[in-house]
């Protein structure tokens, strides 16, 4: 068992934890924060993609305990006051999202990737969000949203085009 | 899927490292990154009962020039650090755009090039670079440091020449000859985020048409990251056109022993191999300049 604090969308949490959690356990299991999914739970899909101090971290393969005194952003986190952050907002507004179990995660993908980079062109928004599975195959409308965060307007219709 | 109970060093320095590996034998790993770890110990095909961290170890993430011209890479920097570096894309672009080419930004940002070496998995992508590059690895255990050449660190299949007590603390890359042109190529049958099929490396050095000298790594065919001897040797020395890239293709063909697994037969990576080689040596030989 392990006794830490870390700063969870920006409180300062004391938590324990057995060694063995992951990160994605000590979120949804310890702190009950149930926005960040499982999905694969090996590396692949992008469902539980936090970040940790700024980093884009796939918590399902981080050690919880390599937290402490970290900082780490969940899709809890995002928005203030009530209002939904803009990323969320363009999605929400391009129906960029089906089922939703894929979407937190390519939210703060998607955070991460207008940090580094705040006008992606397509190639880099797909090259990006590529560890990000969306199995509702909803791609387009995804690309879409973040084109519009980039200042770009979106493509018009766009069925069945999806490369 | 969850983790079965195990007990975590967090280690301070190498030295650090090698003792308490050496303390527990047999029954510790190290943890970098933990991108692959993590996965086999969630997969029971290991069972570790002490992982031994090194994430924490001051400056082994460093990337600097080397003390001879090309790099000198600490362990723990990470493939997205890497492919990003300017340093890097200026001294051995070759190497960037190969780590560039690891997985998802995710998986990037969180996997270090020392674990990448040390999982010794063929489809690596840094490795077929490294080993073109002619690249060397630091290697620190009780009884002290070593270098060896990267063509020697990768034994067979998921093994390395790693004793039970070393911890790799940094991967040196010669400069790029002058004038040399480079390429990586890898085929992936499903997804940009897949593991490579091939994936092939090349430098060359090129006068006119002339072969002066040929560096090929290659990934995801053998058992292990190898290199291409028999085929660079094919190409030294010869002038490069649609034949002798063909040739070099049927050289490489014959050169190595397929891995067999769901992503595909061995006699499939064998002919996606030939055609690699063909279409690599002609792409580099007719321009091609960089990438």
């Amino acid at each position: 068992m392990e006794s830490f604090e870390l700063t969870v969308n920006g409180c300062v949490e004391r938590v324990q934890a057995p060694t063995q959690w992951t990160l994605l356990q000590l979120l949804r299991d310890g702190l009950g924060l149930l926005g960040t999914k499982e999905g694969c739970g090996e590396g692949s899909c992008g469902a539980c993609t936090v970040l940790v101090d700024g980093r884009l971290t796939r918590s399902c393969l981080s050690l919880a305990l390599r937290a402490a005194g970290r900082s780490v952003l969940t899709v809890e986190g995002l928005g203030a006051n009530g209002r939904r952050d803009p990323i969320q907002e363009a999605f929400v507004r391009h129906g960029a999202i089906q089922c939703g179990f894929c979407t937190p995660g390519m939210v703060i993908a998607t955070r991460a990737l207008l940090g580094v980079n705040p006008t992606p062109e397509d190639h880099e928004i797909r090259e990006f969000l590529s560890g990000n599975f969306c199995r509702c195959g909803g791609y387009t409308q995804i690309v879409n949203a973040v084109r519009e965060l980039a200042g770009r307007r979106p493509t018009a219709v766009n069925r069945g085009e999806n490369a | 899927m969850i983790l079965r109970p195990f007990k975590y060093v967090e280690c301070g320095s190498v030295d650090e490292a090698t003792t308490t590996l050496k303390q527990y034998g047999d029954g510790a790993r190290i943890i970098a990154g933990g991108t692959a770890l993590v996965p086999m110990m969630k997969h029971r095909l290991l069972r570790p009962e002490v992982l031994v961290s090194v994430i924490q170890v001051p400056g082994l993430g460093d990337i600097a020039a080397g003390p001879d011209g090309g790099l000198r890479l600490g362990a723990l920097a990470t493939h997205w650090e890497i492919s990003r570096s300017p340093l890097v894309k200026r001294e051995s672009p070759l190497l960037a755009y190969a780590c560039g080419r690891v997985a998802s930004p995710t998986v990037r940002s969180m996997a270090t090039l020392g674990g990448n070496l040390c999982y010794g998995e063929s489809a690596s992508d840094p490795s077929p670079a490294l080993l073109a590059l002619r690249a060397r690895v630091r290697v620190v255990g009780s009884g002290g440091e070593r270098t060896l050449p990267l063509t020697e660190f990768f034994t067979g299949f998921y093994e390395t020449g790693l004793a039970e007590d070393e911890v790799l603390t940094a991967v040196e890359v010669p400069p790029l000859a002058p004038g040399a042109r480079w390429r990586y190529l890898k085929w992936v049958p499903r997804a940009q985020e897949d593991k490579a099929l091939v994936g092939l490396a090349a430098v060359l050095v090129l006068d006119g048409r002339h072969c002066r000298m040929a560096r090929l790594g290659l990934g995801g065919v053998a058992a292990s990251p190898v290199v291409l001897r028999r085929t660079e040797q094919s190409l030294e020395g010869r002038e490069l056109d649609e034949r002798t890239s063909a040739e070099a293709g049927e050289v490489a063909a014959a050169e190595v022993e397929p891995m067999e697994d769901l992503q595909g037969s061995a006699d499939y990576r064998r002919d996606m191999l030939r055609v690699w080689v063909r279409r690599v040596v002609a792409d580099l030989a007719t321009g091609g300049g960089e990438r």
